[in-house]
């Protein structure tokens, strides 16, 4: 496959994200400018001007109309997808570490960081329909104390908010409450990312111990585990095949061997699933990869790397049509 | 001009001559054929068409068309975003399509999945199977000749590239050296290629070996060469390649750390004729390979 490549922004990635239709794919990175674009032949479609400083998350509604981004210049936005314009602004103390929307787009949830002598705090507040009523009051107001979240993420049918912390712990939320319902310490190092299966059933942690697991939802048993030799960025799960892909790498002051010219040498790479082994990598990224994402119908993903580069690829066929031997096997 | 029945369907400009009254002129004096169309049953239409190419000859062209609608659903959200909407922000303004300041394809890339993937890091396996494509390489392989040490690879892939002297060049300038004032000291104190020969090795024919060597390893009664300062990339292959052109080698021997499969840093050679292994010697000692200077000498056997 020939991926497509996106240099739309000059500093590393932090995070890529496809809306729910699959057809834009949403980046943001560490240069203050978020970009959206087509995915289906990478064609810059605008960019949103107006924060200063890193930008670490984002959240597309359902609808892709509305667009939230978390940001180190201690302010959470929200944006008009269509037109690029600045829709709201929550100003908060610390940098805004995570973002998300809830399900049915009404409600938001963000997590500021834990610097300056604040607590590592979630945020809900309510998303109105209507901007005229929107306030930047909120919701709910949940303080951790202990390790700081470094993910969080709505659970299944809002009720709950998932938290993943920098010791490696995962914890459930009442999101009404705000009571700590159920906490695991399952990894153990920070936990970069976490990615939903499409039925809220069970979900994927990445964390720098060099593994990723999946987690049941309801228990937080830890169904798979997945290991590498190089700290874990992001993992995401196929919505269509039984695989996942984890991206991560070295630091890069550690790399002592300079890659090719033309391709670099960090990998993609694809695990399967329930089999939890290593089915083949995909190369390219001349940095360690930070976020991956699938597209919704599975047939390509993308990847975002400390190089600023992000790449979109489409699966040749024989992705589709690849089988253990077991799975082979009619009933 | 409106299409009249007997032209082709789709007329691409491209193949429009200039004239074309000149050519119907042409037609009817040449006495051409005229354009036929046919609607054929499964709903292709076939145009044959007359006409005289540029060498004089009579061409016949048979066109056939079919005209296909595709129709596909897409979701209305999504043809409304792809349709309609505007680009903004920093690519305000720019026409349609992907700019090649943000969007171009990279080098491909292979995501060949297999259930029995164990370690990437680790060099391919060869596959037994491919015998065909062994023998083709073979066939290959023997047309091939290195310009730097006449291997039997390309040039540019040549393990000796960053010496800048061709071996077979040190031999046209042993051969400049003895016609000039250098010979003088030549066989005094440098040796064949011009590098200082120390007394005790000095003037040793072929039949000479160095005292101490007379009893080899039973395993190799030939003259055998100890290479050393070797890097870590060589192989065998390389360091057979490196000797193969002084002799025929009975016996290579490259030292391996057990765990890491690297080069230890030193190999042992036996030629079947000493003065192979002579001119082994007094070519590669001091040889640049792969960045270190190769050591050359008799191989000690026999230690304690």
């Amino acid at each position: 496959m020939r991926p497509i490549l996106l240099h739309g922004h000059t500093r590393s990635l932090t995070k890529v994200k496809y809306n729910r239709d699959g057809d834009l794919l949403f980046t943001v990175s560490k240069d203050a400018k978020p970009n959206v674009w087509f995915a289906h032949n990478g064609e810059r479609l605008g960019s949103y001007d107006g924060h200063n400083g890193a930008v670490w998350d984002l959240d597309v509604s359902y609808d892709s109309k509305r667009l939230l981004t978390a940001s180190a210049d201690n302010t959470c936005r929200l944006w008009g997808v269509e037109s690029g314009k600045e829709l709201f602004r929550w100003n908060t103390r610390t940098a805004v570490r995570q973002v998300a929307f809830a399900q049915g787009d009404r409600m938001a949830l963000y997590v500021t960081d834990a610097t300056m002598g604040q607590p590592s705090t979630i945020w809900v507040v309510a998303i109105e329909e209507d901007l005229e009523n929107q306030s930047d009051e909120f919701e709910r107001k949940i303080i951790i104390n202990g390790p700081k979240a470094t993910v969080a993420s709505w659970g299944d049918l809002n009720k709950t908010i998932y938290t993943g912390h920098e010791d490696g712990t995962i914890t459930i939320w009442d999101a009404e409450t705000g009571e700590k319902i159920k906490s695991v310490k399952s990894h153990d190092s920070v936990i970069s990312d976490m990615q939903w299966a499409p039925d809220y059933g069970y979900f994927i942690t990445a964390s720098k111990d060099h593994t990723a697991k999946i987690f049941d939802a309801k228990t937080l048993r830890v169904m798979k585990t997945y290991t590498t030799q190089r700290p874990v960025n992001s993992a995401a799960l196929s919505p269509i095949r039984p695989h996942i892909a984890l991206g991560g790498g070295q630091e890069a002051m550690e790399v002592t061997q300079i890659g090719g010219a033309k391709q670099g040498k960090f990998e993609t790479r694809f695990f399967h699933l329930p089999f939890e082994e290593e089915i083949g990598r995909v190369k390219g990224h001349f940095g360690p990869i930070n976020t991956l994402a699938f597209a919704p119908d599975g047939r390509s993903f993308a990847s975002g790397a400390e190089d600023g580069f992000v790449r979109i690829h489409y699966f040749d066929d024989d992705y589709f049509e690849f089988n253990y031997e077991e799975e082979s096997l009619t009933a | 001009m409106a299409p009249s029945v007997n032209e082709p369907p789709a007329r691409n400009w491209a193949d429009d001559d200039d004239d074309v009254e000149l050519d119907a002129a042409n037609e009817a004096t040449l006495g051409l054929p005229e354009t036929v169309t046919v609607e054929q049953p499964d709903g292709t239409r076939v145009t044959t068409l007359w006409k005289i190419n540029d060498d004089g000859k009579k061409v016949k062209v048979v066109r056939t068309t079919r005209m296909r609608l595709i129709k596909s659903q897409v979701n209305h959200a999504v043809a409304e975003r792809k349709n309609n909407w505007k680009k903004f922000g920093e690519v305000a303004g720019i026409g349609a399509g992907p700019d090649s300041n943000s969007t171009s394809f990279a080098e491909k890339v292979f995501l060949k999945l297999s259930s029995t993937v164990k370690d990437h890091d680790a060099p391919p396996v060869e596959e037994e199977g491919d015998s065909l494509k062994k023998a083709l390489a073979a066939a290959a392989k023997s047309k091939i000749s290195c310009r730097i040490c006449q291997g039997d690879h390309w040039t540019s892939k040549c393990p000796f590239k960053d010496t800048h002297t061709p071996l077979g060049d040190l031999g046209a300038a042993e051969v400049k050296d003895s016609g000039s004032d250098a010979g003088a000291p030549a066989g005094a104190g440098l040796g064949a290629g011009g590098k200082y020969v120390p007394p005790s090795l000095r003037n040793r024919g072929p039949g000479e070996a160095m005292p101490g060597t007379g009893s080899s390893d039973r395993r190799d009664d030939f003259p055998t060469l100890r290479i050393t300062n070797l890097s870590e990339d060589a192989n065998d292959q390389d360091v057979k390649d490196l000797v193969s052109r002084f002799g025929h080698t009975s016996r290579v021997f490259v030292s391996r750390d057990r765990e890491t499969n690297v080069c230890k840093g030193f190999a042992f050679v036996s030629f079947y004729q000493k003065d192979d292994a002579q001119r082994a010697l007094e070519k590669l000692d001091g040889f640049g390979y792969d960045s270190l200077i190769l050591h050359v000498e008799w191989a000690k056997s026999n230690r304690d």
